[in-house]
């Protein structure tokens, strides 16, 4: 790596050495050009706006979607255990009532 | 960067209130700043001014996510390095670089480089710069970008930040990966020219 290196910075710095010439004043009319169309194009403020909103949106029903599975889930599983809870002390026989 | 005192924020108040004027001095008092860095990005098959068209219209419209957490400036000069970024990005890379396919005055600045036998000539600047430029353009533009602010502007890693917006980080990673990729870039030369 030091060899390359050493070779790199040996042909950047021969390449800095070409001088920048091109000025850089404003072509005529291009500001006022630039402008006009400027004015003419649709903000993306408001799509911006939406695209945040729609996020927040989507996070808040997410979290609602979550909220109301672990409620569902903790009321099944409470139903479960009272429903297995009834059918402990009674015998097979008494639940088929076969006599 | 054009005049120090201007006012940007009062331009851009106006600007939004949608004053034609104001749009045209802020395109004005930005457009050395955006040359530059189109200039020095400059995609091939590009012109310039289309491409700084390209960088002012997406300025005018992405004003109202500017927030004000960085300079104006910085902030525009980050639309311009995306802008070039996704040029180069459309742009199919060239083909694999040999040593047959350079021009002649190109391949006397590498040997002389590489075998370190003599000094260059001051004349061999414009072949090293067309020479580093097409070497450059076997990279992929995140990484061209960084060996191009890094090695031929010599800016600093917080400078390059503030025009990127990157971290630190990941401008030396991408610097590392680059030079890696010169590296190989170079040895394939080297080989080539011995045999």
């Amino acid at each position: 790596m030091s060899h390359f290196n050493q070779h790199w910075r040996k042909l950047t710095a021969l390449a800095r050495q070409v001088p920048v010439d091109r000025d850089e004043m404003i072509p005529p009319g291009f500001a006022t050009r630039v402008a006009a169309r400027a004015l003419l194009a649709p903000s993306a403020g408001s799509w911006f706006m939406l695209e945040r909103l729609a996020f927040r949106g989507f996070i808040a029903a997410a979290c609602c979607g979550i909220a109301a599975m672990a409620y569902g889930l903790a009321h099944l599983g409470s139903d479960q255990v009272d429903f297995f809870a009834t059918g402990t002390t009674e015998t097979v026989v008494e639940l088929l009532d076969l006599s | 960067m054009g005049d120090e005192t201007f006012d940007f924020t009062g331009c851009l108040v106006r600007v939004r209130l949608r004053d034609q004027a104001a749009c045209r001095q802020l395109v004005e008092q930005l457009y050395p700043q955006v040359i530059r860095i189109v200039r020095s990005h400059l995609p091939r098959r590009v012109a310039e001014e289309d491409l700084a068209q390209e960088v002012f219209l997406k300025m005018f419209t992405r004003l109202d996510q500017y927030q004000g957490a960085v300079p104006f400036p910085h902030w525009v000069s980050r639309i311009a390095v995306t802008t070039c970024i996704d040029q180069l990005r459309a742009q199919q890379r060239r083909p694999e670089y040999r040593w047959a396919d350079l021009p002649e005055s190109q391949a006397e600045v590498l040997d002389n480089i590489l075998s370190d036998e003599r000094d260059t000539a001051p004349g061999d600047a414009l072949a090293a710069r067309e020479l580093v430029d097409r070497l450059l353009g076997q990279l992929k533009p995140d990484d061209r970008l960084v060996i191009q602010l890094l090695d031929l502007e010599q800016k600093t890693l917080a400078e390059i930040s503030e025009m990127t917006g990157w971290n630190q980080t990941l401008i030396k990673v991408r610097a590392f990966r680059a030079r890696r990729k010169l590296q190989k870039m170079f040895q394939e030369l080297k080989t080539q020219e011995k045999s």
